[in-house]
């Protein structure tokens, strides 16, 4: 008859498993905390039309309409219009993205 | 504000300032217009005088050419659904 020895303790799920590996940016928090933390910092903002605008975030409101300063307009990678400030209805919003560290 | 130099509180903040400047718009349909600024709601509805209309017409075809179509108008009323950006030249 075979005769395996015990298996030993630890085999034995009797332990908690590690806490799983936090993210390196913890970006615990609201969307809401993302648009506060992101006021004032440059961003991209894409339309559903995919035009891509880049600017610094002045304001937001609860709508996503945008004021932006020092805008580009870029289409397809390609830079076609500059703004001093610009205003985008928030409807058109598809995402804003923070292009610099918070 | 952080060094925000214009001290705008909200969006609607930066139209409100630029009434009665000359103000680019940007439409769905392809469509851009600069006009004087007399008015605008929540709904983004405008007010635009001495406005210049200009239409993006793309020919789809072996070669994709656009042509412009502009037209002039003195006073015209904007509904706010189609309005996409508005933009203001300080460049």
């Amino acid at each position: 008859m075979d005769e395996y020895p015990p298996p030993p303790d630890d085999a034995l799920d009797t332990q908690t498993p590690p806490p799983p590996p936090q993210p390196r940016t913890t970006h615990t928090g609201s969307p809401t905390d993302f648009l506060k933390g992101v006021v004032g910092k440059k961003v991209i903002v894409r339309l559903n039309s995919g035009v891509d605008y880049r600017g610094v975030l002045s304001c937001l409101d609860g709508y996503m309409n945008i004021a932006l300063e020092a805008t580009e307009e870029h289409v397809e990678g390609n830079v076609t219009n500059r703004y001093g400030d610009a205003f985008i209805r928030g409807n058109n919003v598809l995402y804003i993205s923070a292009a610099e560290e918070i | 504000m952080d060094g925000s130099s214009s001290g705008i509180q909200e969006p609607f903040d930066l139209i409100r300032l630029s009434l009665s400047e000359r103000v680019f718009v940007k439409l769905r349909g392809d469509r851009e217009m600069t006009g004087i600024l007399h008015a605008y709601d929540g709904h983004m509805n405008l007010i635009l005088s001495d406005v210049e209309e200009t239409i993006m017409i793309v020919n789809e075809g072996e070669q994709a050419t656009v042509n412009v179509a502009k037209r002039k108008m003195d006073m015209l009323f904007v509904r706010g659904d189609g309005v996409i950006l508005v933009g203001f030249y300080i460049v």
